[in-house]
């Protein structure tokens, strides 16, 4: 079953080798993701766990696996940085960190699919200003 | 504690512990499981498991190792007592890893316990005061809310906050958990870092019941030692007996107050006067508490002033104070035997507290009972006998070696009997140990030389045990050493035989491809540097463990798993290591922390795999003995299958008795389980001996356990052992059962109803055509069990004979009827 139906990043074009795809999230974010213990904390405290295709944990198990499909997946963009789940994990694993990490693999390819003109113009005005605000930041890092 | 979990702001979730008191009769609520915020019954409720164990932030890295059976425990309590009660215990591993653990867990499950796997995020009160908990069930993937009447939590174990200061008070270092170190886990783990200082139970870590028990029986054997240095304790002096065979029967009966415990329920002054009235009944008098100094000098005084031949009490129960007043009979110079009590407490004033009447009515008839039968008691004789003073210790593992270390510290003799050809055990085919990765070596060897060094201890090498006889103190065993045989006495005996490896019987392909192993297999080769460089290696734990066939937990396999996931990723940086699993059971000292640096600093993949799907071994068609295989496992968590290549598979196998166990059974006459592991009198509070005396047991031939719990048995078995020698002589029963061989016919069935192979049948003394069963009155503790079963009443058991029993039977009746 294939929980993750997105397909907006090649994952080829990242050229990651076999097993490259942990090592990578572990440099980036610091956090050592084998530490983990699957208990799912993270996931029941997380405040948008609904409207994710992963929850937070099975991002981690997704990375340790070597499932590169895990860049498709909506969770690490939904996540909002609020560090419940860091604060709550038995195992003092920041996720927060490890779904930034997620998100700079994308993006400093330059892979970035929200073009600001493709947006209705009545969209625009519906949309908080605070995702924008996000969505720029993404940019920067 | 963690604050999400509600504890002190909401009413109904309190701890464990807290739990435990409202189970207990004894507790504010006398039993009945209700919430605290209104004391109403509890429709549902949920268990947190881990809460501030395990834990790398807000908590402790350990294992508290005692919360996920105390929970079953906790659980099963409450819904045997209420099956409409629904409970659900929330987990991450369900740690069963102890004798009977697995299938007391099952047995949780069959009366309706639920366990989800999935450690809650946080949980809220409700306007009814309910919680509700926030979890992800990861085995179903899904994020749940659940809301239950009342929520314990299973908080971990800490170590007394006062340890440090404790610790630098005596001089001994202290972990930086709190706990106590020790000097050596691995070799030594109750010696404390100074000399003549000793660790017993949970100081050293958190640890059960039994696990401490053995470890305190080994903390006493160190702290004795060495025992022949000192002067032999002497027991009280007691004036000599009055012969009362031809004294017409002079009663005196001592009602006590208990307080307020009886006197409050049932009227002692009436129980007296009616007392009073009795056939034979000389004096009685009721006093505030008769165990008192002061009463008990006043039943000297009435024994000598009025002649008393017999003495009752009739207050609490036997088993807590009949010594104490037997002691008070034998100062006054009357056989303690010339005794009885009446349990006017336990039975009446407890059991009947709400009705005056009827308590005091059922005391008058137990006191008239207990009189009835005093007039039949008689002198009884404890039997003494001596005490050869050596142990015979069967198996020469690290238990087996550091019992007889442990006995020689204590001045007392030895003898290891192996079968094979050299001291050690399993540990010669091990490689190193977790969770320090000691070499196995540098355990054995010191041991080995320590041993071959000691006068005290002798050691034969392939030598069994053929033959054996006699009782506690005074055995004959006969021991064949390759062809010659030898005759050997010793006084007690340890039992240290160890386990091994299951048969898998092809299961899991094992035996068809050399790239297939055991454990044991898999360290030999480490050791012997004799392993191909694989790319995968699958290591599957519980093969052959946990099923229908063997529904036991093997206790060690998920630590010697992750050692082995170490001990391939050192020598081979680049292969990958997956390790399949179904609970992660690292409870002991040390374990947890182990286990999470593995996966840490070795990128090991565990995949949960769940009990009723089996991972599955797949052979290359092309190439089945020796080529590469393939596993399919189901994972758990993110449920979908996993095929893996692999090229070195290690099935931790399940574990079971030695391969002599059965002949050793028999010979010894002891129990053993259907995984041939022998069985000890009581798995919490005798966890090292046998129910028959002088006989004790060590190690993994208990159960499959580590080194630190085998070692801390070890030492215990030997102190228990060493009781009996250093004493002597010893003392058998003068209750004991006693054979009319003119009655008996010979049949045997006493033998077999005898738990304590106190019976065996041999030729009539008179006419040795015929066999009559014959009593050891060294062994036979009085229980009556063969009495009972002799179907031609030819056993009578001494001061519970059939006549004392019918006349207080009579008495019980007569005084119910003249009401
Ligand atoms: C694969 C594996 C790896 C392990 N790794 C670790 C580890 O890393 N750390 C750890 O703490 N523990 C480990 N253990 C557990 C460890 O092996 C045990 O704690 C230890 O071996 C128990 O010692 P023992 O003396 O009780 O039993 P054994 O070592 O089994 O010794 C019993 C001895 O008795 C002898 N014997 C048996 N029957 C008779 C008889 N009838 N007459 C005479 N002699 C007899 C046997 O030949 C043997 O020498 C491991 C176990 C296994 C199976
Ligand atoms: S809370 Fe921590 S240990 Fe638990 S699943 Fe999430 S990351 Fe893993
Ligand atoms: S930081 Fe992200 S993943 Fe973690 S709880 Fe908040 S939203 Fe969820
Ligand atoms: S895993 Fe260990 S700490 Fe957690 S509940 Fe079980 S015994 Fe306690
Ligand atoms: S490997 Fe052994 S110790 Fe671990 S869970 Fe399985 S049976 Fe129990
Ligand atoms: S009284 Fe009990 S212990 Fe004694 S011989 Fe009879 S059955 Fe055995």
């Amino acid at each position: 079953m294939n929980k993750i139906s997105d397909e907006n990043v090649d994952v080829n074009a990242l050229k990651l080798k076999k097993g490259d795809l942990v090592k990578e999230v572990e440099d980036l974010c610091g956090e050592n993701l084998f530490g983990c213990y699957q208990c799912g904390t993270c996931s029941a405290g997380c405040p948008f766990v609904e409207d994710m295709d992963l929850s937070p944990d099975e991002v981690i198990r997704y990375v340790i696996l070597d499932k590169k499909e895990v860049l498709n997946s909506k969770t690490i963009w939904l996540c909002a940085a609020c560090y419940t789940c860091a604060e709550r994990c038995p195992r003092d694993i920041n996720i927060t960190k490890i779904m930034e990490a997620l998100r700079q693999i994308i993006l400093r390819k330059n892979i970035d699919r929200t073009n600001l003109t493709d947006i209705p113009m009545e969209e625009k005005g519906s949309i908080p200003q605070l995702a924008f605000v996000c969505l720029f930041r993404k940019n920067v890092g | 504690m963690r604050k999400e979990y509600g504890y002190g702001k909401y009413d109904n979730v309190i701890t464990a512990l807290q739990f435990e008191r409202l189970l207990s009769s004894f507790g504010p609520t006398e039993g009945k499981v209700s919430r605290p915020s209104d004391g109403k019954k509890p429709k549902s409720i949920g268990w947190i498991q881990c809460v501030g164990s395990r834990s790398e932030q807000l908590g402790f890295p350990y294992c508290s190792r005692v919360c996920c059976m105390y929970a079953t425990k906790e659980a099963s309590i409450a819904k045997e007592a209420n099956p409409d009660i629904d409970i659900t215990i929330y987990y991450m591993d369900i740690r069963a890893y102890g004798k009977d653990f697995q299938q007391y867990y099952d047995h949780a499950k069959d009366l309706g316990v639920k366990y989800i796997r999935g450690r809650p995020s946080s949980v809220y009160e409700n306007p009814d005061e309910s919680i509700t908990i926030k979890y992800k069930d990861t085995l179903t993937g899904k994020i749940e809310e659940s809301t239950v009447d009342m929520l314990v939590l299973s908080t971990a174990i800490m170590p007394n906050k006062d340890n440090k200061r404790l610790g630098e008070a005596l001089g001994v270092d202290v972990d930086e958990n709190g706990f106590f170190k020790q000097d050596s886990l691995l070799t030594d783990p109750i010696q404390s870092t100074r000399d003549g200082i000793f660790l017993a139970g949970c100081i050293q870590g958190p640890k059960d019941i039994p696990d401490s028990v053995s470890m305190a029986s080994g903390a006493a054997a160190k702290a004795v030692a060495p025992i022949k240095d000192r002067e032999k304790h002497i027991g009280k002096e007691f004036p000599p007996e009055r012969d009362v065979t031809n004294e017409k029967p002079k009663i005196g009966v001592f009602v006590c107050h208990c307080g307020k415990n009886v006197a409050n329920y049932l009227d002692v002054e009436k129980v007296t006067e009616d007392a009073k009235k009795l056939p034979n009944v000389e004096y009685a008098d009721h006093m505030m508490f008769v165990c008192s100094e002061d009463s008990c000098k006043k039943i000297k005084e009435m024994i000598q002033e009025k002649g008393l031949n017999r003495i009752i009490v009739a207050a609490c129960s036997p088993r807590t104070h009949g010594g104490l007043f037997q002691d008070t009979l034998m100062e006054a110079g009357l056989n303690k035997y010339l005794f009885e009590m009446a349990n006017i407490r336990n039975h009446c004033s407890w059991v009947h507290s709400d009705d005056w009447n009827a308590a005091t009515d059922k005391a008058i008839k137990l006191v008239s009972a207990s009189v009835a039968k005093a007039r039949h008691l008689e002198s009884l004789t404890e039997e003494e006998f001596s005490i050869y003073p050596s142990t015979l210790i069967i198996g020469g593992g690290v238990s087996g070696m550091k019992a007889a270390l442990a006995l020689a510290k204590m001045g007392i003799k030895s003898i290891i009997i192996e079968k094979e050809s050299k001291l050690g055990g399993r540990l010669r085919h091990l490689h190193s140990m977790f969770p320090s990765d000691m070499k196995s070596e540098e355990i054995i060897d010191p041991l080995i030389k320590e041993i071959t060094k000691n006068k005290l201890i002798t050691v034969m090498l392939d030598s069994e045990l053929e033959d054996l006889e006699g009782y506690i103190g005074n055995y004959k065993g006969k021991i064949k050493q390759k062809e010659m045989k030898k005759e050997i006495e010793f006084g007690t005996i340890i039992v240290a035989t160890g386990f091994r490896e299951i048969d898998l019987k092809g299961k899991y392909q094992y035996g068809k491809n050399k790239n297939i192993v055991s454990q044991t297999e898999l360290e030999t080769k480490l050791k012997n540097n004799d392993l191909k460089k694989p790319k995968n290696v699958v290591f599957i734990n519980c093969a052959g463990a946990m099923d229908e066939e063997r529904p036991y937990c093997c206790r060690v396999g998920c630590g010697v798993s992750i050692k082995n996931a170490k001990l391939l990723s050192q020598k081979f940086p680049k292969a990958k290591t997956y390790l399949l699993y179904r609970d992660m059971r690292v409870f002991g000292k040390e374990e947890e922390e182990y286990y999470s640096d593995v996966l840490k600093n070795y990128h090991v993949i565990t995949i949960r795999y769940p009990g009723d799907k089996k991972p599955e071994v797949v052979l290359d068609k092309n190439n089945p003995k020796d080529g590469p295989v393939t596993i399919k496992v189901y994972d758990d968590l993110l449920k979908e299958e996993m095929t893996i290549p692999a090229d070195l598979v290690a099935l931790t196998v399940n574990t079971e008795g030695g391969a002599e166990t059965e002949k050793l059974k028999n010979m010894l006459k002891v129990p053993v389980d259907a995984a041939g592991f022998f069985i000890e009198t009581h798995a919490k509070i005798k966890p090292l001996d046998f129910s028959t005396s002088g006989i004790y047991m060590c190690g993994a031939a208990h159960y499959p356990k580590n080194l630190v719990d085998s070692i801390a048995q070890a030492e215990g078995a030997a102190s228990r052992a060493s009781i009996p020698i250093s004493q002597e002589k010893m003392k058998g029963e003068g209750i004991v059962s006693e054979v009319n061989e003119d009655l008996c016919r010979g049949c045997g069935t006493c033998e077999s109803a005898c738990a304590y192979s106190a019976i065996e049948m041999k030729p009539h003394p008179r006419d040795p055509t015929r066999l009559v069963a014959e009593v050891n009155r060294a062994l036979c503790k009085g229980c009556g069990s063969c009495a009972a079963a002799c179907l031609n009443s030819a056993i009578e058991q001494k001061g519970y004979k059939s006549k004392q029993i019918n006349v207080m039977i009579t008495a019980l009746i007569e005084q119910g009827a003249a009401k």
